[in-house]
């Protein structure tokens, strides 16, 4: 799966989550950017990704992540 | 001699009370599904009981149940409703009317069914304990995407405030616990990635555990709670104070 991809599938799960429709995601969105983003609909964003990609995360790896360039290259390495 | 009525036994918190409660009295327990660890939980602990599998999302069966408590000679003393249908973490817009009615069903109308036909026995005996299980969610805000569970919750609550102010008279108290996140099957469906985060947001670091439970459900049932009525008793290790 490409890079790509990942961000695809992750922009329809942020669409989902946040019911916005017009949501972009790059690798230097952050939770400033989409106004609904925090740490609640952080644990929701992380449970529909694992669902999405059959994958399981550390707390500890997704308690620190910057951006959604990182969540995407954490992604890439679980489904690798 | 106690006959404590325990719906939702099947739980790991149903069968730790048990096992707490064993020598003080006998037990009428209804569960769903997979009786069997119950059952042998009691052949060990020596204790009398009687097992009713009961699937209360349907109110018909709920009236059946109701019925063959009924009609088997044993009247209840105390009741321990802890039934509750596990977690769904959906979008408020993505839940369907029948979830909520599933959940109403579990929690709420089981309890308004066996307290209609028990809290007159009760009342007549001039004692009765009752407990109801609710959740810490119903004490503060609740976490974002948990409608049904939170409503059918705050409807135990409120039908334990309304049946407290009922019977005061009667000898009867009705109380409920309202524990944060336990770690038990009752998680089986809920995402790692909850549980530990919760357990990382308690200020003890850890969740609940069912021995951190059953010992005020133990308290809340017995002779010496008789002064303690009408209660929401959180058990959260500090992670939610009212």
């Amino acid at each position: 799966m490409t890079r790509e991809d990942i961000f695809a599938r992750l922009t329809d799960i942020f669409r989902n989550v946040f019911d916005d429709d017009e949501i972009v995601l790059t690798d230097s969105t952050t939770a400033d950017d989409i106004e609904d983003w925090d740490s609640l609909e952080q644990i929701n964003l992380l449970v529909a990704i694992e669902k999405r990609f059959n994958i399981k995360f550390q707390l500890a790896d997704v308690s620190h992540l910057e951006n959604v360039g990182a969540m995407v290259d954490l992604v890439a390495r679980l489904i690798a | 001699m106690y006959t404590y009525l325990i719906t939702g036994a099947t739980s790991d918190v149903g069968m730790a009370l048990i096992k707490k409660l064993g020598s003080r009295g006998r037990f009428i327990l209804a569960g769903h599904g997979d009786g069997e660890k119950l059952k042998e939980l009691c052949r060990q602990l020596g204790c009398e009981y009687l097992y009713f599998d009961a699937d209360f999302t349907d109110s018909t069966a709920t009236d059946r149940f109701v019925e063959k408590v009924s009609a088997c000679g044993w009247e209840p003393t105390h009741f321990v409703h802890l039934p509750a249908l596990s977690v769904v973490n959906t979008k408020f817009k993505n839940f369907d009317e029948e979830r909520f009615l599933a959940d109403m069903n579990v929690q709420v109308l089981t309890a308004v069914k066996i307290c209609k036909w028990l809290l007159p026995k009760m009342s007549k005996a001039k004692f009765g304990r009752v407990l109801f299980m609710s959740t810490s969610y119903v004490l503060a805000n609740p976490p974002k995407n948990t409608a049904a569970y939170i409503v059918a919750k705050s409807g135990v609550t409120g039908l334990m405030k309304s049946l407290a102010t009922d019977y005061a008279a009667n000898g009867i108290t009705v109380n409920c616990v309202s524990p944060s996140m336990i770690e038990t099957k009752f998680l089986a469906r809920t995402s790692h990635i909850i549980v530990e985060s919760a357990a990382a947001r308690h200020p003890l670091k850890r969740n609940a555990t069912v021995d951190d439970v059953v010992p005020a459900m133990a308290f809340l049932l017995s002779e010496e709670a008789r002064f303690i009525t009408g209660v929401n008793l959180p058990i959260t290790g500090g992670s939610v104070i009212e």
